[in-house]
């Protein structure tokens, strides 16, 4: 069994800076259970995008620290990809009442990655780490849907980072 | 309208002047928050909870009962004081925008001196800004938002919304009733979690 671990933006909004508890909290968790966080590129790119304007999560520093590491680009041509990434798309948009094309891609990205880490066989299970609760809700309803109930776990990221640091 | 200023609306125009001044004052807004939140206290609980000098603790809280925004609860002394129900709904003059004034939006400004994201919040998008991110941030704690629609409909980064949704996370949960989804600790399969983090 293995298991992929994919983190969104508000996970790595949480942890704080890296003198703070809750990311040393995260990082020993990581090292202890050999975990490596797989981030999507988009979510890499909004974490670190405006770098001036906006407190600058350190993600560059949890990469190097060999805890965090960006995903493989998305393979759309893999069918589960597109459709589960389609799914959450439109399980967000029905929650919020939003018109799908306005639902960002990098929601539906957490789920593509894990679709992709399904189908190269490279992990069984996967977990992701999200403070947004209806991308959660709607990644664990799309996978049930699939088939793949039993492989995919959202954790709410604040749950998660309180739990290690209390 | 009418060009008569009657009794009413002479304390209704005072009490909007002095929210208004709670806003603009986040030890003030501290102050009634506190209050809000945790019921009745003596100014020398204030004093003690908030780390106010005293005289300025005491002048606040006659500001705030000359106000109507806090009232005397038991005049055996020492007097304890409990916060008034605030909701004040403010509509711009197009009538195009609108937000209500509530305990939580005070709580929220009056955390601005030891919160450095919520400062630079209201520094760049106002009090209203704030109001309107409050707003927001009930809606994802309820999941029925997400951070990246929010910064849709701000025109702000998604990394900006993100931050002020956390930070006025907290608020939220104290002020209104929500259900927690997802997972946690216990949810993830074989891993170790007894361990130290210092």
């Amino acid at each position: 069994m293995s298991a992929i671990h994919i983190g969104d933006t508000g996970l790595f909004v949480a942890i704080g800076d890296t003198k703070n508890r809750r990311y040393h909290a995260v990082r020993t968790f990581a090292y202890r259970n050999d975990i490596g966080f797989v981030l999507p590129e988009r979510v890499y790119d909004e974490l670190t995008a405006n770098r001036s304007a906006d407190r600058t999560p350190p993600i560059d520093a949890a990469i190097d620290d060999g805890w965090v590491r960006v995903a493989d680009p998305l393979n759309y041509t893999i069918p589960l990809v597109s459709r589960v990434m389609d799914g959450v798309q439109r399980y967000i948009a029905n929650a919020d009442s939003r018109p799908e094309d306005e639902i960002e891609r990098a929601d539906a990205a957490l789920a593509g990655v894990a679709a992709q880490a399904f189908s190269e066989g490279t992990a069984n299970e996967a977990y992701v780490y999200t403070t947004d609760h209806d991308a959660g809700e709607g990644i664990e309803t799309i996978f049930a849907s699939e088939g793949y109930g039993d492989s995919i776990t959202y954790i709410n990221g604040f749950r998660f980072v309180n739990d290690l640091v209390d | 309208m009418s060009r008569t200023l009657n009794q009413a609306n002479g304390d209704l125009l005072r009490e909007f002047l002095s929210i208004a001044d709670l806003l603009e004052e986040p030890r003030l807004a501290q102050l009634y928050a506190y209050l809000a939140r945790d019921g009745e206290a003596t100014t020398q609980d204030l004093i003690e909870a908030l780390d106010l000098p005293q005289g300025t603790a005491y002048s606040y809280v006659d500001r705030l009962v000359d106000a109507g925004v806090i009232q005397v609860v038991s005049e055996t002394p020492p007097r304890r004081y409990a916060a008034r129900e605030i909701e004040l709904t403010v509509t711009t003059a197009d009538g195009e925008r609108e937000y209500t004034i509530t305990p939580a939006l005070i709580d929220a400004v009056g955390r601005r001196e030891t919160d450095a994201d919520i400062d630079t919040y209201i520094d760049r998008h106002g009090i209203a800004g704030l109001a309107t991110a409050l707003t927001y941030t009930v809606e994802r704690e309820r999941g029925e938002m997400s951070h990246r629609l929010m910064a849709r409909d701000l025109d702000i980064s998604p990394l900006a919304a993100e931050i002020i949704l956390q930070a006025l996370r907290p608020i939220v949960h104290e002020h209104f009733d929500i259900e927690t989804t997802g997972g946690s600790l216990a949810d993830i399969e074989g891993v170790d979690t007894d361990f130290d983090d210092a």
